[in-house]
C-alpha cells in the first residue's frame, strides 16, 4: 500500500504539469466562451506520449494523465484517446481525440465529438470503431465545459470496425476516466474558490472567514480527494467493481459542488470571464455519463448482492483484505 | 503508488481472524453484541478475550517489544482495528488502552508509570477509563472545572465529569484535572478507581448502556507519582495522545458489515427487488470505499513517519458523512431495525449516533482542516 507517487510517476506528473502550465491562460479570444479547447495542446499531449501512457506504461499512470489535464482550464480528450480506447480496443491504432457513446445515445449531443477523429461505440457486448468524417458532424451550443457536436447522419454500425466483446472494459474505463476527470476538474474548481474567498471581502471580512463557507469548503475538498484516490485505484486494480465505486462516488458529490462552489464566487461565478464555469460545467456535463450516480450504484450492488456472487462478496472489491 | 496488501499482512489478517474465530464464545453475536462492548458484561469478557490475544502477540502488535509488541508496522495495528470492529470490538475499551495510553504513557510516562501500566495494558486485563468531558466542558476542554489542589504528596481532587465511557467498570481513569486558573493550567492524573471519593452513577440515553456515566470526585487523594508530566502539560500530552486516535475507528468496516446485514433482511422480507433501494445500498458501498481511501491515506502518512496533517480530521469528515447517510438508509428502508427487528442493526445504528461529537466534533474537524489545511483565514472570535 502505497498512496504517494512512486519516483516514475511523480517525473511523468511533473512533466506533464510543465507542459500544462504552458496552456493555463484563457485567451482573450475565449473570454466569452463556455468552453476552451486548446488544440495545441492537445496536439502536444498526443505527440509527446502522455496519451499512449496506457500502452507503454500503465492504466493508472494514464489515469494520472487524465486527472492532471481535468485540472487545466482547457479542456482536452485524454479520456478517450489516452485510456478507453487503448484499453477496450488493444488491437486498434488511434490517432487525435476519441469521442465515447452508448448505441442509444447516437443521436444526442455527444461530448468532444466536434474535435475527435474517432467515436467508439459501446453496442450491447461490444464496441464499434467509427473512424469520423469532420464534414458530417454538426456543432452543438451548450454550457457545459466540453464541445459537443451531433453526427449529422445515422451512422452505420454493421460497417464499422467491431471489436466483439469490448463493451464492459469500454464502460469500466470509462468510469475510471469520468471519475478521474471529475476529481481533477473538481480539485481545480476548490483551489480557484479558495482564492477567490482569501481575497473578496464582505461584510468587511473576507468570504472565506466565515464558518459555513470553511465548512462547506472542507467537505467538497474531502469529497473531491477521495474521489481521486477511488479513481486511482481503480485504474491500479482493473477491477470493474472498483470503477463503479470511483464513478458513483465522483458523480454523486457534483450536487453539492456546483451549488456551494457557485454560491461562494457569487454573482462573478455566472459569468464566462470568471473561469470557474471551465471547471464546474465540466463537472456537471459527467454527472450522467455511462448512467450516473445511480446506475453505477446498481451495478455495485448487482456484484455484491447478487443471488449467484459468492458468499462473501466484499472479496470482489480489491482492497477487502479477505 | 499501489493499492495492494502486501503477503505478510494478508497472512496477519487470517491470524487475527482465526484468533478472532478460536476465541469468540458461540452466543457472542447473539448474547453479547448486543450488550454493546461498553457494558458490563463486554468490558468484563474483554479481560479474558485480549489477555489470550497477547498470548498470542496480537494485542499490540506495533509496541516495541521491550512494552509487550512486535515492532511490527503500523498497518498492522491498523488491519486488527478493522476486524476487532468487524467481530464488534470484542477487546471492549481496551482498544483505547492500545491506540492512545499506552502510547503516551511511553513518552510522557515515569518509569515507574511505564512499568506499571504500559505492561499492565499489554497483558490485556487493565481496564481504563477516560476522564475528560465535564457537563460545561466537552468539545471546549480548556473551560474544565475539576480541580486538584496540592497537600503534600498528595492532590486533592474535586468536581466531575459525564460522558465517561466505561467508568462503572475501569480500574483506572486516565484524567484531566485543573491546578491553576488558568486555561492551559490542566494537568493529568492517573487515579485507581477504588479510590475512597469516587462516585459513579449511569443513566440512559440513545446510544447503548456503559457509555453515558458521570464520575464524581469528592476529595480523592492521588499521589503526586500518579502525575504525568508536569503540571499544566496536559495540552501537549493530550495533543500527542490524541495524534494516535486522530485517523479514528475504521467506520467502513463495520458500515460495509452492518449494509451487508440490512440487504440480507430486505431479501428475507421480499424488498430487495427495488432498484431504488438497489441503487441507494450500492452509492453507500462507494461511500463507505471513499471513507475506506481517506482513513488508509493517514496510516500510509503515519507508516512512512510523514507529519501531522489535516488530512486524518478530513477522514473523519468523510467517514462521517457515509455513516449519516447509513443511518438514514436503515431509517427509511429497514425501519424495523430500531424496533426490534434485529439487534444487530440497531446496535450498529445506535452506537453511531454520536458519531460526529466523540473524539472532537465534527466542526471541530471542518475547522481544523478549513484553517489549518486549506489556509483559509480565522474568522472574529
Amino acid at each position: 500500500m502505497d498512496f504517494q507517487l512512486s519516483e516514475d510517476q511523480r517525473a511523468l506528473v511533473s512533466a506533464l504539469q510543465g507542459i500544462l502550465a504552458d496552456h493555463n491562460e484563457l485567451p482573450q479570444s475565449e473570454r466569452f466562451s463556455f468552453f476552451w479547447h486548446d488544440a495545441d495542446l492537445q496536439a502536444q499531449l498526443e505527440q509527446s506520449g502522455f496519451l499512449d501512457a496506457a500502452r507503454d506504461i500503465g492504466p493508472l499512470e494514464a489515469a494520472l494523465v487524465t486527472y492532471e489535464c481535468a485540472k487545466n482550464v482547457a479542456a482536452t480528450d485524454t479520456i478517450g484517446r489516452g485510456l478507453v480506447a487503448p484499453l477496450a480496443c488493444p488491437g486498434l491504432v488511434f490517432e487525435g481525440p476519441v469521442a465515447l457513446v452508448k448505441e442509444a445515445d447516437l443521436g444526442r449531443a455527444i461530448r468532444n465529438l466536434p474535435i475527435a477523429q474517432t467515436l467508439l461505440v459501446e453496442c450491447a457486448e461490444d464496441v464499434r470503431v467509427l473512424r469520423l468524417d469532420p464534414g458530417k458532424i454538426l456543432p452543438v451550443k451548450s454550457i457545459y465545459g466540453f464541445p459537443y457536436g451531433r453526427l449529422a447522419d445515422a451512422p452505420d454500425l454493421s460497417a464499422a470496425e467491431h471489436v466483439p466483446g469490448a463493451a464492459a472494459t469500454m464502460r469500466q474505463w470509462w468510469r475510471v476516466g469520468l471519475a478521474a476527470e471529475i476529481a481533477g476538474a473538481s480539485a481545480a474548481a476548490i483551489d480557484f474558490t479558495i482564492d477567490y474567498v482569501k481575497q473578496r471581502n464582505v461584510f468587511g471580512r473576507p468570504v472565506g472567514s466565515f464558518q459555513t463557507v470553511q465548512h462547506r469548503l472542507v467537505q467538497r475538498h474531502g469529497h473531491a480527494l477521495a474521489g481521486y484516490y477511488l479513481a486511482m485505484r481503480a485504474a491500479w486494480s482493473g477491477n470493474p467493481v472498483d470503477a463503479d465505486i470511483a464513478a458513483s462516488q465522483t458523480q454523486m458529490g457534483i450536487k453539492e459542488l456546483l451549488f456551494d462552489l457557485h454560491q461562494f464566487n457569487g454573482g462573478m461565478g455566472v459569468t464566462t470571464e470568471h473561469q470557474l464555469h471551465f471547471w464546474t460545467y465540466r463537472v456537471r456535463a459527467l454527472q450522467a455519463e455511462t448512467g450516473g450516480t445511480h446506475a453505477a450504484g446498481l451495478d455495485i450492488a448487482a456484484n455484491r448482492w447478487s443471488q449467484t456472487a459468492k458468499p462473501s462478496a466484499a472479496s470482489q472489491l480489491s482492497m477487502a483484505g479477505s | 503508488m499501489e493499492f495492494g496488501w502486501e503477503e505478510s499482512q494478508l497472512d496477519y489478517r487470517r491470524r487475527v481472524k482465526q484468533a478472532v474465530d478460536e476465541l469468540l464464545p458461540e452466543d457472542w453475536d447473539e448474547t453479547y453484541v448486543p450488550e454493546s462492548y461498553a457494558s458490563d458484561l463486554q468490558i468484563e469478557f474483554s479481560r479474558e478475550f485480549c489477555a489470550k490475544l497477547a498470548e498470542r502477540g496480537l494485542l499490540v502488535p506495533h509496541w516495541p517489544a521491550e512494552y509487550g509488541g512486535t515492532d511490527s508496522p503500523d498497518w498492522n495495528h491498523f488491519i486488527l482495528g478493522e476486524e476487532m470492529k468487524a467481530a464488534g470490538e470484542p477487546r471492549g475499551p481496551q482498544y483505547m488502552n492500545v491506540n492512545w495510553i499506552g502510547p503516551s504513557l511511553m513518552k510522557y510516562g515515569t518509569e515507574e508509570q511505564r512499568e506499571q501500566h504500559v505492561k499492565g495494558i499489554s497483558s490485556g486485563k487493565v481496564i481504563w477509563c477516560q476522564g475528560f468531558s465535564e457537563p460545561n466542558a466537552g468539545t471546549d476542554l480548556a473551560a474544565l472545572r475539576t480541580r486538584a489542589e496540592r497537600d503534600g504528596d498528595y492532590y486533592v481532587v474535586n468536581g466531575s465529569k459525564i460522558w465517561t465511557s466505561y467508568a462503572r467498570k475501569a480500574d483506572w481513569c486516565f484524567l484531566l484535572v485543573r491546578t491553576g486558573p488558568g486555561r492551559k493550567d490542566i494537568t493529568i492524573l492517573l487515579v485507581p478507581m477504588n479510590t475512597p471519593g469516587i462516585s459513579v452513577t449511569s443513566f440512559p440515553g440513545l446510544i447503548k448502556d456503559g457509555h453515558l456515566n458521570e464520575v464524581f470526585f469528592t476529595d480523592v487523594r492521588v499521589p503526586v507519582e500518579n502525575r504525568v508530566g508536569e503540571e499544566g502539560q496536559a495540552w501537549e500530552i493530550v495533543t500527542y495522545a490524541l495524534s494516535f486516535e486522530r485517523v479514528g475507528v475504521p467506520r467502513y468496516h463495520t458500515g460495509l458489515d452492518a449494509l451487508d446485514l440490512a440487504v440480507e433482511h430486505l431479501k428475507a422480507d421480499g424488498r430487495w427487488d427495488d432498484p431504488v433501494i438497489q441503487s441507494r445500498a450500492g452509492m453507500l458501498v462507494a461511500q463507505f470505499e471513499a471513507a475506506r481511501m481517506m482513513t488508509y491515506l493517514v496510516v500510509d502518512q503515519r507508516v512512512k513517519g510523514m507529519p501531522p496533517s489535516t488530512d486524518a480530521n478530513l477522514s473523519r469528515v468523510v467517514a462521517l458523512q457515509a455513516v449519516t447517510d447509513m443511518k438514514d438508509f436503515l431509517a427509511e428502508f429497514v425501519p424495523d431495525c430500531l424496533a426490534g427487528g434485529n439487534h444487530l442493526l440497531e446496535d450498529y445504528y445506535r452506537i453511531n449516533i454520536p458519531a460526529g461529537i466523540t473524539g472532537g466534533t465534527n466542526e471541530i474537524q471542518l475547522d481544523l482542516v478549513a484553517q489549518r489545511g486549506l489556509g483559509l483565514p480565522k474568522g472574529r472570535s
